[in-house]
């Protein structure tokens, strides 16, 4: 299907959350669609527990990354990599999407807010805010390492892709990517973060 | 499960960059490939290495680039098409067989990967190679996503072979570690044989023969400079404008987006340059002739600028060549560095950053990368620390690339120099013979093994006194673990011999050599204490080897097994808040609760249990103990 317009998505987390797997999935499942995708990563010393950005355009893109203030959505797996993420690609009509989930950065000494007060730092920008327990939703589906498909449903179901990919799209994705012994329990984790995020809107 | 790199011909597949070079290079027909790790070049070799034994070719991790280039040119000697893919700074590693190269040229297709790092996301710097490309007339070309690099490395190996000459494909960042749709095509069948034919004039560079390749090199050039005329992944796409875009590689799909972003789709001309080094002048002098003003867009150097305007002065033509005075020279492309320089190049009366920005008022802690829990990194640095703490010395750390490299930040601050792979050992020979202060070169195992050993026959050969660390966690772990000559194993899973540093160490002459587990503090911190005291009363090299497998294959090693970790835990009544855990040591699985007490979290914690050992209250206990098949886990 021939498409104008790209939706550009901010993946934003710490360095071992799973961001390079969760771009993957995206984009494997917009190619099993015949839709046009890139996902540009940063591999090696950026992983070790640093800042880690992953760049996701669907739709009709030619270059591989989402220009600043040009986030359609931002995806933070961490809280503090939502405000750096925010500062850099948001703009007004930007929706985030946050893990409630605050990662100490290793710096000896730093003083911390609490996560509830980082939220609400956000809140105040007046942009579109999704807060999703993502950690404790991908413990209950049997792994926490599952945290980054709790993170695509809540994306599946706030609507940004809608007309471009399905709920069973990622499904399909998930098959094609994880190791057979993982498959379930990431689905698990996809469907309870969309349902997480349908049960907010009502 | 077949690997998705074979798939058939037709299939559309999401391919990493440096996956799709590797798909590339099977579609050709390859017989060999060669590497040694390196951000953001890895996974080419790692995709090979997964498919060899299928479609039997042979991928090797060599022991540094050097060797990984001269691997590939042998077999492109005998006719064999061959691929070598390093880091950008790697290349310099193997210029020297590289130079050369330029003047035997070869039979086999020979591919160069160079995958560069604009922005130095994982480097010491951007050094843009296309220079070398001019320096040892090797061609350069680039592809603009993973679909045309595929497609770009297939061909590569037909022009390689019909010039007799090596090409270097220039890949960066944002095509090495983008995932796109990769269309394949047919796989030919690999050839893995060939033959030597003799022919000293040729392979046998003594002046009197060097002499002769010279000219014949520069006539090659000619006519590489001819063919590239006809590489079908340039193109000239002419909209009758007097404005001329030159997109070189990767800007030609940021230039696509700016100008649909500016509405000037078809209203400027595009000369879309795949072939960078040299350019193709019969297609640039038709783009420049239909010009009053041309914009080169390509990232950091202006190597395809200054071609540009070289051919604008032959050609006596009067236009204006823009290039790095609208587009940075420094770091890496972005949609919005591309629209600018657009924008002032057609002269419009845009607005720059017209998008409405949001900014958060509040201060953002930065996160710079760390040592994993449980790395046994951090455990040889907190005792290095405290045994030059014992001995009261004046010392310099001299550092090397590695996952060790991040004991340049805080707590541990003990990276005092980090200059390239195996400069600790070579720096420290250099600083030992005129200062007194005593210098430590940390090293990593794999560092080691590719140009460490050098520097180490120096330092006992010409007597420089320094204590050597070998922070050997049994594997390259900062490049996403490959195997190296310590690990027993191959690239394409093999076992091999393991070539043990201590042997090494000892075979060279070094008198004092140690092996420890960083896991046992005080055993570590006596030996470092008693090999600081030999270095600085007997003046001569010491060597210790800290050994314990990386944490990360170690927990993946037992989330696969389905082995549990042990834990442990603080125990309140005992902690005094010290700070020694979460502070001097600095686990990220530690940190303070309101009280200034520590606490650990259970998702985070490795099970290391180094944090008992450092706990001067014996506060950290152990919650789960470790079981038999845990405690087996490693190599």
């Amino acid at each position: 299907m021939p498409l104008d317009k790209t939706i550009n998505i901010i993946v934003s987390g710490v360095g071992g959350q799973g961001l390079i797997t969760l771009g993957n999935v995206l984009g494997t499942a917009a190619i099993l669609k015949g839709i046009k995708a890139f996902i540009s990563e940063v591999h090696g010393l950026a992983q070790r527990g640093g800042s880690v950005i992953v760049h996701i355009r669907i739709g009709n893109p030619n270059s591989p990354l989402v220009p600043e203030n040009g986030a359609d959505v931002i995806l933070a797996l961490e809280v503090l990599e939502a405000l750096r993420a925010i500062n850099i690609y948001a703009n007004l009509n930007t929706l985030i999407i946050i893990n409630k989930r605050l990662i100490r950065p290793a710096i000896p000494e730093l003083k911390l807010l609490p996560l509830e007060e980082y939220i609400s730092h956000i809140k105040k920008l007046g942009l579109r805010v999704i807060e999703v327990s993502a950690l404790d939703l991908a413990s209950k589906a049997g792994n926490i390492l599952s945290e980054n498909m709790v993170m695509i449903g809540a994306l599946m179901a706030s609507g940004v892709l809608n007309g471009l990919l399905e709920l069973v799209d990622i499904e399909k994705a998930i098959r094609e990517v994880m190791p057979k012994k993982w498959i379930d329990v990431n689905i698990r984790a996809l469907r309870m973060g969309f349902e997480e995020v349908v049960k907010l809107r009502h | 499960m077949k690997s998705k790199l074979l798939l058939p011909e037709g299939s559309r597949v999401l391919l990493l960059g440096n996956e799709a070079i590797a798909r590339g290079a099977i579609e050709a027909g390859i017989g060999v490939a060669s590497a040694y790790p390196g951000t953001p070049s890895t996974e080419v070799l790692e995709a090979l290495a997964e498919v060899a034994k299928d479609i039997g070719i042979y991928v090797e991790w060599s022991v540094n680039e050097k060797v990984a280039y001269e691997v590939a040119y042998g077999a492109a000697m005998c006719g064999v098409r061959a691929l070598v893919a390093m880091k950008h700074v790697g290349l310099n590693v193997a210029a020297d067989p590289l130079m050369s190269s330029g003047y035997t040229g070869v039979n086999g297709g020979f591919v160069i990967v160079s995958a560069e790092d604009p922005s130095m996301w994982s480097s010491q710097n951007e050094q843009d190679n296309r220079y070398y490309g001019l320096h040892a007339f090797i061609p350069v070309f680039e592809a603009y996503n993973p679909g045309e690099a595929k497609d770009i490395i297939r061909e590569l190996f037909d022009f390689s072979e019909k010039v007799k000459q090596p090409v270097i494909f220039r890949s960066t960042t944002r095509l090495a570690h983008c995932r796109g749709p990769v269309i394949y095509g047919p796989m030919r069948s690999p050839s893995t044989k060939g033959m030597f034919e003799k022919d000293p004039k040729r392979w046998t560079l003594i002046p009197a023969h060097a002499r002769l390749r010279r000219i014949e090199l520069l006539k090659r050039w000619e006519k590489i400079k001819h063919e590239v005329n006809n590489w079908p992944y340039n193109k000239f796409i002419d909209n009758d404008s007097r404005y001329t875009i030159v997109a070189v590689g990767m800007s030609y799909g940021f230039v696509i987006d700016a100008l649909s972003q500016l509405n000037l789709n078809g209203k400027v001309n595009i000369l879309k340059l795949s072939s960078s080094v040299p350019i193709p002048v019969e297609l640039t002098r038709k783009a420049l002739e239909k010009s009053d003003k041309v914009l080169v867009i390509e990232e950091l150097e202006p190597i395809v600028e200054m071609q540009v305007k070289s051919l604008v002065h032959d050609l006596g033509l009067s236009i204006k060549v823009h290039g790095k005075d609208l587009v940075p020279q420094h770091y890496e492309l972005t949609l919005r560095r591309v629209i600018e320089a657009i924008v002032k190049f057609m002269e419009l009366k845009r607005t720059i950053g017209s998008t409405k920005e949001v900014k958060v008022k509040i201060n953002i802690p930065p996160r710079p990368p760390t040592f994993c829990p449980g790395c046994p990194h951090r455990a040889s640095f907190y005792e290095l620390k405290r045994a030059v703490k014992t001995i009261k010395a004046n010392v310099v750390y001299s550092g090397d690339i590695g996952c060790y490299s991040l004991a340049i930040l805080p707590p541990y601050n003990m990276q005092d120099i980090l200059i390239e792979m195996g400069g600790s050992i070579g720096v420290a020979n250099g600083i030992s013979h005129v200062s007194n202060q005593v210098v430590i070169a940390t090293i990593g195992d794999s560092t080691f093994y590719h140009t460490g050993i050098p520097p180490l026959i120096n330092a006992i050969y010409n007597n420089a006194p320094m204590l050597i660390v070998v922070l050997d966690n049994r594997i390259t772990a900062m490049t996403g673990h490959q195997p190296h000559p310590g690990t027993g194993i191959r690239a394409t899973g093999e076992t091999a011999p393991i070539i043990s540093v201590e042997a090494i160490a000892k075979s060279i002459g070094v008198e004092y050599v140690k092996t420890l587990d960083p896991y046992n503090v005080k055993e570590s911190i006596n030996t470092l204490t008693d090999a600081l005291r030999y270095v600085i009363e007997r003046k001569k090299p010491a060597l210790v080897v800290m050994r314990r497998t990386c944490a990360l294959i170690i927990s993946s090693m037992a989330r696969r097994r389905g082995i549990e970790k042990p834990l442990y835990r603080v125990e309140v009544s005992k902690c005094k808040a010290c700070k020694t855990c979460y502070e001097a040591f600095g686990c990220p699985a530690i940190s303070p609760r309101d009280d200034g007490k520590a606490q650990i979290d259970p998702i985070l914690c490795a099970g290391c249990g180094v944090c008992a050992q450092v706990c001067p209250f014996n506060a950290i206990v152990i919650e789960k103990e470790p079981t038999p098949e845990w405690n087996r886990l490693g190599f």
